[in-house]
């Protein structure tokens, strides 16, 4: 396939990338290098793309294991309880209502691999392939699961 | 609004960024920034030096007739040719893109082995040849100094424990050395990598 169906897929799953990037990206400087980044590792690993998995499936996984294996800046979060004042931690040039951007802001409290696996919970993938994408078992991802949703009630409370 | 609705909505909103680098993507133009392809530039790098230097010591055999020198000099052109060997090996073994293929936790896990072997690779460079290494060179130096044989130039004890002091001086700190590069490019990344995967494999246990 050529670079312009690349580009058209990738453009038709470009909320993967916005809301993945947006997770872990400490300034817009590194949300940008991210961005650049995710793109180039998919059009490298594009060849490999056999279609037996959906491709929104296909460019999460390259997402995920691109962003987490960047070397990023180190930003320390401070917990707050309440996220009523608190701005976006990554100046955007997106439009988020405020709901949205609550919770993404709760997100990127977590510990970050927890960001990963609720991430994918949300966007509708299952605990099994959620147990594939991160490489651990079953029951593990479900007791996680759990868990993290425990701390997002209490950050979002 | 529930979490999930929440979470959807983000997906329907653009980003201006992320848009104008899809509209101008210039996909073959763009660098990875990668740590392993850094590393793999490193490499390169390294190789070429290597070949430099190997060069350069063909030289001094060909030219210093002094058997002590040459005989370091040829020890460190060995360890020189096998590093090369060495960097060139892993060069070739490194994937720098990132797989589709792979979990999270098994590509977080490439990642950081193939780290900690470059490292690895660069403390033992610095352990086996730098003592050789400086020996040549105080031997080298001394003799041309002085304008004296090396046997000659040996042969005096305070030269003797000069050279001792420059080795138990100079490995310590090229080993230190090394390694505080290394920290300084890869050490936080390094222990967030680490984390995570152990993060991901406490679940396991």
């Amino acid at each position: 396939m050529s670079e312009q169906d690349f580009l058209a897929a990738v453009k038709s799953n470009q909320g993967i990338i916005f809301k993945l990037v947006g997770l872990y990206a400490a300034d817009t400087e590194e949300k940008k290098d991210l961005y650049q980044e995710v793109l180039l590792q998919a059009w490298k690993s594009w060849p490999s793309f056999r279609g037996d998995a959906k491709f929104s499936t296909w460019l999460y996984r390259i997402c995920l294991n691109t962003i987490l294996t960047q070397k990023r800046k180190q930003k320390k979060i401070n917990y707050q309880e309440r996220l009523d004042e608190i701005s976006p931690a990554v100046e955007s040039t997106a439009r988020l209502n405020e709901d949205s951007l609550r919770l993404q802001q709760a997100i990127r409290r977590l510990a970050e691999t927890d960001r990963a696996i609720i991430s994918a919970h949300l966007d509708g993938y299952n605990n099994g392939e959620i147990a594939e994408i991160m490489g651990i078992g079953l029951n593990h991802v479900s007791v996680k699961l759990h868990r993290i949703k425990q701390q997002l009630t209490t950050i979002l409370k | 609004m529930s979490l999930e609705k929440q979470w959807q909505h983000i997906n329907e909103q653009g980003d201006d960024d992320l848009a104008t680098l899809m509209n101008n993507p210039q996909l073959n133009k763009l660098t990875s920034q990668q740590p392993l392809q850094k590393i793999k530039n490193n490499l390169l790098i390294n190789m070429a030096w290597g070949i430099g230097i190997a060069i350069s010591y063909i030289l001094i055999l060909i030219f210093f007739p002094f058997w002590q020198v040459r005989l370091c000099i040829g020890i460190v052109f060995l360890f020189t040719l096998w590093a090369v060997g060495t960097a060139y090996k892993q060069y070739k073994s490194i994937q720098p893109f990132v797989s589709s293929q792979n979990s999270l936790l098994a590509e977080m896990k490439r990642h950081h082995t193939s780290m900690m072997q470059w490292m690895k690779t660069q403390q033992r460079v610095a352990l086996f040849i730098y003592p050789i290494s400086t020996a040549g060179g105080f031997m080298l130096g001394g003799a041309m100094g002085s304008g004296k044989s090396v046997e000659f130039f040996m042969s005096k004890p305070i030269v003797q424990i000069t050279l001792l002091i420059c080795i138990a001086v100079l490995v310590p700190l090229a080993y230190w050395l090394a390694k505080w590069l290394f920290n300084k490019s890869f050490g936080k990344h390094l222990k967030t990598l680490g984390e995570n995967i152990e993060e991901l494999s406490r679940e396991e246990q």
